[in-house]
């Protein structure tokens, strides 16, 4: 490239100095936040975001069940019913909980390995605002006249080709996906370096706590699948906008090829969202149980299994497609097969909690749940993995009971406890006992409310993403107690919800480690400094802060010489924060809303000023160097 | 509920086992008596009527019972663990921590064992089933009905490709009918599926299972029906705005009947002549709202049977017939040029593009498995058909943006045409 | 504090301040050469799954492709991989002036690459009739060859900026690791092309 196309092309100037000059400063304020590369501010943004949405999420399933709840109900027309199931579908996986996990990935992992900050501070500054920006692509559809997504969260083709959904929607579901993947691609090898590299002395890999391994595993998920629907997705925008023949079925093209590779994303999808739901529970259970994992080993290697073989199972998804006898039943062993590590885990749980002193706090409850739940969503599982059965069960209901059990029961349920149990820690506040448990009943009793009758209605032929059912069906009863149960579910989450935010503005302060846990982070008193660890502590053990605890003189012993080591090497050094991952994606974004909002004619234009300002923000990045800082933990700090 | 120190552990877990096994079939048995009428709907898989069904429902229920066993176990020794070992007291959450064991190989070991000898429970069926779900036994293979089926957005075509019929213009093609597919009893029948857009799926839940309907994609499936009957199926793929009223019926038939309909269908439309009744009744169309139940009350029967003599009542000639007002609705066919997307042998209509209409007035349904076939049904149909299929071609790229419109009358012409050919 | 580029070691390939000892840069650029690998697989599948379920208005292959040009561009491209692998070694010994030749020479290899690729594209267009929506065949060809074209041009857009940027004062033998961590990419996107070239373009003249 010529250097006089960059605007700051003085930059280039090794006597000008002038990176530095577009630091930003500020410690407090929007501009902080904005431009913060701290992994715990970003975590807390990631967790905001991802519950803001949970809730919009929320409030479609609201409107659906509530259109459902009877018979021929004209509440919602057909249109608005098809957006909201897939805006709900794609709101719940991309923007609810899979940031969620993001969040805890973020706050919690470097805390867990001793690290001060993720290893590409800047890079996960980018990964955060990039989420915003796909997000935004994704749900402005609500506010134009074109209307939001219809095509489903799976988008298969022919249906999302431009013959049959020739407007906007579409070209937004396809760039919004575009930009959020490329949030968690970057996102996931930022926690890959970071997991492998920045681990404190001591701490080997078969040390880690669970929930880091599993957040490993995780990336490696995301960063191995994501590039299926990255090229999914360009066909399909190749089609769209260029009119190739990928799925132009009169050329030639295969719409099936499309479902073999959104599968082959969506299912490593699946573990991607649960994964992290076992780490964390994996830290509860323990913890509350007052006793080690059992079979600590056989639980990372379980997870590892767990996403090795989750790359060979995507065609269960595609049972009624007519694979064939020999694809079938290959696919069907392999999914029967990935329910055993599954399994593994349920018994090291249970494992776990034998012989141990179980004290029932709102996070064990919900992690306890957990394990019910996802036991019952991984049974329906192995049902669907007999396929023949499953050519009745795919697609109808019986799979929403399925998979709302394995992604609310399961997922959600463990996120919802890792909420509560680390509240303290990154808020310096604590919840509410009480209603955190009446929060757990009121969700638990909903969600099964809600999902249990969905078997029910599946058995009885009722088939998903239909806006209305005849009542003449035998659907009615179910679909009503459904309805009620999903309007006690939001009951139960908007009790979780105002507990949080009552602790957050009039809970009592926090002790260091309320819950006598065991792993690392719990060293730490909230709140927090940004360098995390005045001393970069030494693990000796699998569960390192229960062995501090027991050890407490040789840890003492320890950190003084490591502070000296430490302050004679100047001081701890924090990276400075940064405009330029924020303008990136605020390219991103332009960009973004160019391809796919634009009317044509004007899309390239919009596009291409999309794509400079990410250069811009791309080659400051660059330019303006990984310099940083150095701080002097007081002496009170060094002790604590 | 447990005083751990007044039995051994072993006695305990027997007991709780026991009693959670016991706790947890009643909660079953109660849930399937209670939840039984939620079981019996004219699309239920657990009520099956073909040998492709009732295999997937066995194999459906061996799962279940595999399943069951690995709940109540799993279940049951967690139930017991969170009993057992939890803290009663505050005084038992601050006691000294428990012994901080680690694990244990031999178990972990022989629970992954016993966990895939529970599989090999599912494996076995389930990759019978798998061939024998593919296609018409071979000893049969020969004499299997075919048909082909293409789904269309949102109505379905079935062509009969061994039953051949004259076309209107000369030539010969399979009969083709729509939404309604007839099918003799106790023949397996061999469907070939297709579709003219995009993907749907063609399920009939009390004679098989799924499969779908893809472009540039030979899927074919099989199904036989034991009894004679009329079975409910659905679109079960989304398939775009009207995907929730995709629906269609299968009309199973002795042998004999299904001879004697096939022979009528094979003729052309049938004209209505002969002398004006002496007293026609004027009919009054209802008023409906959007999304309406299409059906009446009669049609609240679940049980195959009752639908089917529902069906075999409209095979009978209509009493009271106009000539003169079917001629004129035959008339506005052509005016309003329904006849360039229909046909309707025998009579104008040649094209493709709808359903084949040529005995529209002996199907049970109408609008794709979505209304009854009656008069009032039929009249909102034509005059509203986007409140009663968002989306649809007719409305789409049909009369109502070709400005088309009715004078009164036009439409209860159009439907004592339609009506009239059985 | 994670980016110790400053951390100046003797042994170019071991960053102590790292739990592996494994620069992060390095690992992260592994990490993301295995998720390009998935990418082009997933583009490569596409491009062999139409191959075996050929249209049948398809273009016959062999009569479009001129293999010698091809050819000629994929050694090209080997040769530019060589005088990468040069500049690495010459900026883990500091030699800067002789890192600044082999990287122009890289770049003027690779923007041969692109030039020969506008020439193929065009010449398939214009005097072969071949299009992107012309036929399956041309739609997978295009998208994965141009798809492997702009790596190529952003391998140029960044070598480029790092030849530009190595003038400046800032620059020294501490920054060996991003011109190391350039050069894997560079590696990475001929070693792709080598499988595009052979399953691509060889596979069609095999009978």
């Amino acid at each position: 490239m010529d250097d006089t196309a960059l605007p700051h092309s003085t930059a280039l100037h090794p006597a000008v100095p002038a990176p530095r000059l577009w630091r930003p400063k500020a410690k407090t304020g929007l501009v902080s936040w904005l431009t913060t590369v701290d992994h715990k501010r970003i975590g807390i943004m990631y967790g905001l975001f991802a519950l803001f949405f949970l809730l919009v999420g929320g409030l479609e399933a609201i409107l659906i069940r509530t259109q459902l709840a009877v018979p021929n109900n004209t509440l919602l027309t057909a249109h608005e019913y098809n957006m909201l199931f897939t805006m709900h579908g794609t709101t719940m996986i991309f923007l609810a909980v899979m940031p969620l996990s993001s969040a805890l990935f973020n706050f919690i992992m470097p805390l867990q390995i001793g690290a001060r900050d993720v290893a590409f501070p800047r890079l996960n500054a980018f990964s955060l605002w990039a989420f915003v920006a796909g997000a935004i692509i994704l749900n402005i559809g609500w506010f134009l006249k074109a209307g939001a997504p219809a095509g489903g969260w799976f988008g298969y083709s022919p249906l999302t080709s431009r013959e049959f959904n020739p407007g906007s929607p579409i070209d937004l579901w396809v760039m919004g996906l575009q930009i959020l993947g490329v949030a968690s691609v970057a996102a996931s090898l930022n926690f890959i370096v970071t997991i492998i590299n920045m681990r404190a002395p001591g701490l080997k890999m078969m040390r880690l706590p669970v929930f880091t391994w599993m957040t490993l595993v995780t990336s490696f998920l995301i960063v191995l699948s994501f590039p299926a629907i990255t090229i999914a997705l360009v066909e399909l925008m190749m089609d769209r906008l260029f009119g190739t023949n990928f799925f132009n079925v009169a050329k030639g093209g295969m719409p099936i090829l499309w479902q073999h590779l959104f599968w082959v994303f969506g299912h490593p999808e699946v573990y991607i969202l649960i994964l992290p739901a076992m780490g964390v529970v994996s830290e509860i259970i323990p913890t509350f149980s007052r006793k080690p994992l059992f079979g600590y080993p056989v639980v990372v290697f379980s997870g590892v299994f767990i996403g090795f073989i989750g790359f060979g199972v995507w065609s269960h998804h595609m049972f009624t497609t007519g694979l064939g006898t020999m694809a079938t039943a290959a696919f069907a062993l392999s999914t029967m097969i990935i329910s055993v590590p599954t399994g593994v885990k349920i018994f090291n749980w249970i494992g776990t909690m034998w012989n141990g002193h179980l004290r029932m706090k709102a996070p064990m409850l919900f992690a306890l749940a957990f394990i019910w739940m996802f036991m019952i969503g991984g049974f329906s599982g192995v049902m669907h993995s007999a396929a023949p059965a499953d050519a009745q069960q795919h697609d109808s209901y019986f799979v929403i009971a399925h998979f709302h059990y394995v992604l609310i029961g399961g997922s959600l349920f463990s996120l919802l406890a890792a909420i509560v149990y680390w509240f303290p820690l990154i808020f310096g506040k604590i919840t509410s006992d009480r209603w955190g448990k009446i929060a757990f009943w009121v969700i638990f009793v909903g969600f099964n409310t809600t999902f249990f009758p969905m078997h029910f209605l599946g058995l009885d032929g009722m088939p998903r993403r239909t806006f209305t059912y005849d009542t003449n069906m035998g659907w009615n009863t179910p679909n009503l107690i459904s309805s009620i149960g999903a309007y006690m579910l939001a009951i139960g989450i908007a009790i979780y919800m105002s507990h949080l935010i009552y602790a957050y503005f009039k809970g009592p302060k926090a002790p260091r480690d309320p819950w006598d846990a065991r792993t690392l982070e719990w060293s730490l008193a909230a709140p927090i400094p940004e360098y995390n660890y005045a001393v970069i502590p030494t693990v000796h053990d699998r569960d390192t802060w229960w062995y501090e605890k027991q050890h407490k003189e040789e840890i003492a012993r320890e950190r003084k010489a490591h502070a000296s080591e430490e302050a004679a090497h100047g001081g701890i050094h924090m990276p400075f924060p940064s405009y330029y991952p924020f303008l990136a994606c605020v390219g991103l974004l332009v960009g973004g809303l160019g391809v796919a909002a634009v009317p044509f004619g004007h899309k390239l234009v919009v596009a291409i000023i999309g794509l400079v300002i990410a250069l811009i923000g791309i080659y400051l990045w660059a330019l303006e160097g990984n310099e940083g800082y150095h701080l002097h933990p007081s002496k009170e700090e060094l002790e604590s | 509920m447990f005083h751990p120190k007044d039995s051994s552990p072993r006695d305990l877990i027997r007991r709780s086992r026991r009693l959670g096994s016991a706790l947890f079939t009643a909660l079953v048995c109660l849930a399937l008596s209670g939840c039984s009428s939620w079981l019996d709907g004219p699309q239920s898989t657990l009520a099956v009527d073909g040998p492709v069904a009732r295999a997937q429902l066995n194999l459906f229920y061996t799962t279940c019972y595999v399943i069951l066993v690995i709940f109540v176990l799993v279940g049951g020794t967690l139930a017991y663990a969170m009993l057992r070992f939890r803290a009663r007291s505050k005084a038992d959450e601050h006691a000294e921590p428990p012994p901080q064991s680690h694990g244990n190989p031999i178990i972990e070991l022989s629970l992954v064992v016993a966990s895939l000898g529970a599989l090999v429970f599912i494996a076995v069926p389930t990759i019978k089933d798998i061939w024998f779900d593919y296609d018409v036994p071979k000893a049969e293979r020969a004499e299997a009905l075919q048909i082909v089926a293409t789904g269309h957005q949102w109505w379905w075509q079935f062509q009969y490709p061994q039953v051949e019929v004259k076309l209107p213009y000369g030539g010969q093609a399979p009969l083709a009918t729509a939404n309604e597919l007839v099918i003799p009893v106790g023949k397996p029948v061999h469907i070939e599926l297709r579709t003219a857009d995009v993907i749907h799926s063609f399920w009939v839940p009390k004679l098989a299972g799924k499969v779908d309907m893809i472009p540039n994609r030979a899927n074919h499936m099989w199904l036989q029906a034991d009894k004679a009957g009329y079975y409910y199926g659905q679109c079960a793929q989304y398939c775009g705005l009207s995907h929730a009223v995709m629906r269609f019926r299968v009309i199973a038939l002795p042998e004999a009947e299904y001879k004697a309909w096939l022979a009528n269908q094979v003729k052309p439309a049938h004209t209505v002549t002969g002398p004006e009744p002496a007293h026609v009744e004027q009919t009054v169309f209802k008023h409906y709202k959007q999304n309406q139940f299409g059906f009446s009350d009669k049609w609240m029967a679940t049980s195959p049977t009752s639908t089917l003599n529902l069906w075999r009542a409209k095979q009978l000639p209509n009493p009271n017939e106009d000539p003169a007002l079917i001629a004129k609705g035959r008339k506005l066919f052509q005016a309003k040029t329904c006849f360039a997307c229909h046909t309707i042998r025998g009579h104008e209509g040649i094209g493709v593009t709808g359903p084949d209409l040529t005995h529209v007035g002996a199907r049970s349904t109408i609008a794709g498995g979505l209304l009854e076939n009656t008069p009032s049904e039929m009249a909102r149909w034509i005059s509203h058909p986007n409140l009663v299929k968002p989306g649809n071609i007719m409305y789409e790229s049909g009369y109502i943006p070709n400005h088309i419109t009715f004078q009164s009358g036009d439409v209860a012409a159009l439907v004592a045409y339609l009506q009239s050919l059985k | 504090m994670s980016n110790h580029s400053t951390a100046v070691t003797a042994d170019p390939h071991l960053d102590p301040t790292t739990s592996t000892g494994i620069p992060n840069k390095k690992l992260l650029l592994w990490a993301f050469l295995a998720s390009d690998c998935m990418f082009f697989g997933c583009l490569i599948s596409t491009h062999l799954i139409y191959r075996l379920h050929p249209a049948p208005d398809n273009i016959d292959p062999t009569k479009v492709f001129n293999l010698w040009l091809t050819s000629g561009s994929t050694f090209v491209l080997l040769m530019s991989s060589l005088m990468m692998a040069l500049a690495v070694n010459f900026i883990q010994k500091g030699r800067i002036v002789a890192m600044r030749w082999a990287l122009a020479i890289t770049i003027f290899f690779g923007l041969i690459f692109l030039g020969c690729q506008f020439y193929e594209f065009h010449n398939f267009v214009y005097e072969h009739g071949m299009t992107i929506t012309g036929s399956i065949f041309g739609t997978t060809f295009f998208t994965l060859t141009g798809t492997h074209g702009i790596h190529v041009l952003i391998g140029v857009i960044w070598l480029t900026s790092m030849l530009i940027y190595s003038f400046s004062d800032r620059f020294s033998k501490a920054d060996a690791i991003d011109i190391e961590s350039m050069g894997l990419y560079w590696h990475f996107v001929d070693i792709v092309w080598i499988v595009i070239f052979t399953v691509v373009y060889l596979l069609e003249f095999v009978r």
